[in-house]
């Protein structure tokens, strides 16, 4: 356990304060069902750590390049930004650092270290997950699939053009290489073979597969089709016929990618009738967009009632709705509109209402409603000894991500049952920011639009399965991650004895968060504060820490390291530069600073520049720097009055500077100007003069000696 | 608060000059929220005085640093007991009064003053801070809406304003308020401008004998000693 009585005389360039993280989960994280550290990942994007953001992420994600691609990300529904401008686009930045970092390039070991062997019945993605990390405990398992090839819903219910099969092919190939043993094309009849087979836990998670019925006359004509079947067709290599005119009838995902395949076949006119409106549709509303750019037409509030074939073609009578009061899921129920009816001529009907699971009644477990597997939600046991079940299966048609964290959650707790352990619910520990933003604070956020990964030109999409959505490019993806809110891991007061109530922090803070309470004493609320970290570096009793340490480098810390090489160099003259690591770093200016940058410029990477302390630009200058610059990201920062507070110390120092008989311009703050072709000139400039300065002064010592 | 400001560091340098162990000690208190002598800028000093030495040269100074709660209460001073011995002075960035106190409390190691204790007063903004009270012992603060003239006018005249007064601002500095009319302002906001036609007959200065002494214990007869 930190003390701060053991640290809090600790101080000067020694002084380097280690304690552990207090932040408090965001949002985004809570919302995941995964429990990714979004926030982490996101800095270290805004900072062009990519191969580091994709290790984060990898820690919390088995497949996530298939996230990237797919995820619904509810994340981003609760990102705080939302209250500011737009949530951060959470998911397009993990496709960035998944694809720039390389995830490609990485390998899965595993090894058995267990005697217990696992069959895994379905290889969507819950199944996926549990393989993945049966293995990382060191089990034997198999996965049984039914179909061709892995992937469940993954492979026969996302288009292509949503999730390339590369992708899908890259994570199953990746669990081939951890050695999960595969039978495609095989069925699963009875799990008592499975036992008898040797395996000594099973988990079910066979998925929703089975299409609801709309239940209207002429359902079974020729011509009408099932989503599920319908998108399972054309994924698994078949091109169905469709004719010209095709009609979708449902509002949810399996709809809109229906309808959007269905025009990539070549249907001429593909119309989506939803019982309601807009409003209630639960496709994700770009996607919805994105169908409606490429041509396809939605009735809101329509149904059809009754569908007739007539020479070669389906006569289907619709008739309109109106909204009524909300029912159970809170929607509002939909009233149908009497004389309302009209009819409208198709090819082809693809009914996407919804979803079920199947299980086969051999299996012997217990089946609850909506034909759904009834399991405990903590052990997810299922009726019959040593038989677990979880993903659609269980719950009826539900997100990627979901599936991925039962199947982790699967895994944990089969290794719980087969080690004779009693099975606890995942432990949280840290506490959940919640809150949200006061007006004032929202009024002080530099306001940065959401940046929007770019789309594949409509003439480019309706022809073929190219996956729509494009990358990020570097700049681009740094600067949307720069946006986020950092919420949860800001200033807090550690020492609050030896807070002398100066109020300092209250009158810097850009944000007006702190304030005084009933008590007398200061706050810093947590869901106001945004981790610029000016109050730190201004508090005159140091009692102000961050919630979350400097990430992994501390600035004291780096600042001792940097000058332990740069002693050890002999080039000179020797410049110490602080650097913002986000703006500079993370579009690549960084990296022009330090190739431009003559023998003897040592670089300090500091996540902003607001955090330098007036000390630490002393110690350089002490340990034998011979100019000290500070270069900011300027404009481009998401915080307020970082670069002011830069230069309210840079003249403090250079006063002390002058009593000690050094020139006041050997320290020098900037931002380079990102628009320029070359950044690295003011930087030169500056080299240049310490030089002039450097060698003025060896002279001075010759002529003395 | 009382508030006080750093020395220069040339001065701080030459009364440190006959001592190799310096111990600089910051308070926490009132020279903390000046910004003239809390824990960073005890650290900062001691960044600057290591710095100006091997920049010099010469110099073969140690510099230790801590930060007590307050400088003026021994109570305070008890946590130094076992490092006095290792010290040679120490440089304290209290104000003249925390000085004094390790002086008492010390009697055998020389102490110096890191900073140079300038009023009582109050921050107007962050950075900025202006005195408010002359400590004179006879508050008169009632006659004068609650605005002192002993301290804010630059004569400190009772019976003011002086003939110097101009658009609102004193003839010794025109960016400086003139107290009197800041007084007579108040005043008729307070609808009592009747005392601005009193007059206050002059201040007895003899009647002020220091040191000063306020003794609130009520059951027992006054101290003897000043110190």
């Amino acid at each position: 356990m930190y003390s701060p009585a053991e640290n809090a005389q600790d101080y000067g360039p020694q002084r380097l304060v280690r304690h552990p993280n207090r932040s408090l989960v965001p949002p985004c994280q809570a919302a995941c069902p995964l429990h990714m550290d979004i926030r982490e990942y996101v800095d270290l994007v805004a900072q062009g750590r990519i191969m580091e953001a994709l290790q984060v992420i990898r820690n919390g994600n088995p497949f996530p390049s298939i996230c990237a691609y797919v995820c619904t990300h509810p994340c981003e529904e609760d990102c705080r930004r939302t209250q500011v401008d737009n949530p951060v686009a959470i998911r397009a930045l993990k496709r960035f650092a998944v694809e720039f970092g390389g995830d490609r390039m990485i390998l899965a070991e595993a090894e058995t270290t267990r005697s217990e062997r696992v069959a895994i019945v379905g290889s969507g993605p819950a199944g996926l997950a549990c393989a993945y990390y049966l293995r990382k405990l060191g089990y034997a398992a198999t996965i049984f699939e039914a179909h061709t090839e892995l992937g469940g819903m993954l492979r026969v219910g996302i288009p292509r053009y949503r999730l390339p099969r590369q992708v899908l092919d890259t994570e199953v190939q990746r669990l081939t290489q951890m050695g999960v043993e595969i039978r495609t094309n095989t069925r699963v009849v009875s799990l008592d073979l499975l036992f008898e087979l040797g395996y000594k836990a099973i988990f079910i998670t066979i998925g929703a597969h089975q299409s609801l019925k709309i239940g209207i006359d002429g359902e079974d004509s020729l011509g009408v089709i099932d989503g599920a079947t319908f998108l399972r067709e054309v994924n698994l290599g078949l091109k169905p016929s469709l004719g010209d005119r095709v009609a979708v009838v449902g509002g949810g995902n399996v709809a809109i990618d229906a309808a959007r395949t269905a025009a990539r076949l070549g249907a001429k006119k593909v119309i989506i009738l939803y019982r309601r409106s807009r409003a209630e549709m639960p496709a994700d509303p770009e996607e919805v967009k994105q169908a409606q750019e490429e041509g396809i037409g939605i009735l809101y509030l329509v149904t059809p009632t009754a569908i007739r074939r007539e020479a070669g073609r389906l006569s289907v009578t619709c008739v309109k709705m109106k909204l009524g009061d909300p029912d159970e899921s809170g929607r509002r129920r939909p009233v149908v509109i009497e004389g309302s009816e009209f009819k409208r001529k198709f090819d082809t009907l693809i009914a996407a209402i919804g979803q079920a699971p199947q299980t086969p009644g051999e299996f012997g477990i217990r089946i609850g409603k909506g034909s759904t597997i009834q399991v405990d939600p903590v052990t997810l046991t299922t009726n019959r000894a040593g038989v677990f079940a979880g993903g659609d299966a269980v719950t009826g048609p539900a997100t990627v991500t979901e599936a991925l964290a039962t199947g982790r959650m699967a895994a944990s707790r089969i290794d719980d049952y087969l080690q004779h352990r009693y099975p606890v619910a995942d432990k949280v520990d840290r506490e959940t920011l919640t809150g949200d933003l006061l007006p004032e604070t929202i009024q002080m956020i530099r306001k940065i639009g959401r940046i929007e990964p770019a789309i594949l030109p409509l003439e480019d999409r309706a022809k073929d399965f190219k996956p729509v959505e494009l990358v990020y490019d570097w700049e681009t993806a740094t600067n949307e991650a720069r946006r986020c809110l950092r919420c949860g891991m800001g200033a807090e007061i550690l020492f609050q004895d030896k807070c002398a109530t100066c109020l300092n922090c209250l009158r810097v803070c850009p944000y007006h968060a702190p304030y005084i309470d009933d008590s007398g004493t200061i706050q810093i609320p947590v869901e106001q504060c945004q981790a610029c970290g000016i109050c730190i570096a201004e508090c005159p009793a140091k009692a102000i820490i961050m919630r979350k340490p400097y990430d992994r480098r501390h600035i004291a810390e780096e600042l001792e390291h940097t000058l332990k090489s740069a002693a050890e160099s002999k080039y000179k003259p020797f410049i110490v530069g602080f650097c913002c690591q986000y703006g500079l770093f993370g579009t690549g200016a960084l990296a022009g600073l330090w190739r431009s940058a003559k023998a003897g410029v040592w670089i300090v990477p500091v996540l902003c520049v607001a955090k330098v302390e007036a000390d630490q630009m002393l110690r350089a200058f002490e340990m034998g720097a011979d100019g000290v610059f500070i270069a900011g990201c300027g404009e481009q920062c998401a915080r307020e009055n970082t670069a002011s507070w830069v230069q309210q110390r840079v003249a403090r120092v250079r006063k002390t500077l002058a009593q000690v008989g050094l020139e006041p311009e050997r320290l020098h703050a900037f931002s380079p100007d990102m628009t320029n072709e070359d950044p690295a000139r003011e930087l030169d400039n500056f080299t240049e003069k310490i030089s002039g300065l450097y060698l003025a002064s060896v002279l001075m010592q010759e002529v003395k000696s | 608060m009382i508030v006080a400001e750093q020395k220069n560091l040339e001065e701080i340098m030459r009364m440190i000059a006959p001592y190799e162990r310096v111990m600089i000690l910051g308070c926490g208190t009132c020279m903390t929220v000046c910004n003239a002598g809390g824990e960073r800028e005890t650290s900062f000093l001691h960044g600057a005085l290591r710095l100006a030495q091997s920049k010099s040269g010469e110099g073969t100074h140690s510099f230790s640093e801590y930060t007590v709660k307050r400088q003026c209460d021994y109570e305070f001073l008890e946590v130094l007991d076992d490092k006095i011995d290792d010290v040679d002075t120490i440089l304290s960035l209290g104000c003249g009064i925390g000085v004094q106190a390790i002086a008492e409390r010390f009697p055998d190691t020389p102490v110096l003053p890191g900073v140079n204790t300038a009023f009582m007063g109050m921050a107007k903004e962050w950075g900025i801070w202006d005195e408010r009270c002359a400590a004179c012992g006879e508050c008169r603060l009632e006659e004068t809406g609650g605005i002192c003239p002993i301290t804010r006018c630059t004569k400190g005249i009772l019976n003011g304003p002086c003939a110097g007064t101009k658009n609102g601002k004193c003839e010794a500095n025109t960016d400086m308020d003139c107290a009197w009319i800041l007084i007579y302002n108040r005043l008729e906001r307070l609808q009592q401008l009747e005392k601005m036609r009193r007059y206050y007959p002059p201040r007895n200065f003899l009647a002020v004998a220091r040191p000063k002494r306020v003794i609130t214990k009520a059951n027992t007869e006054a101290g003897e000693n000043n110190g």
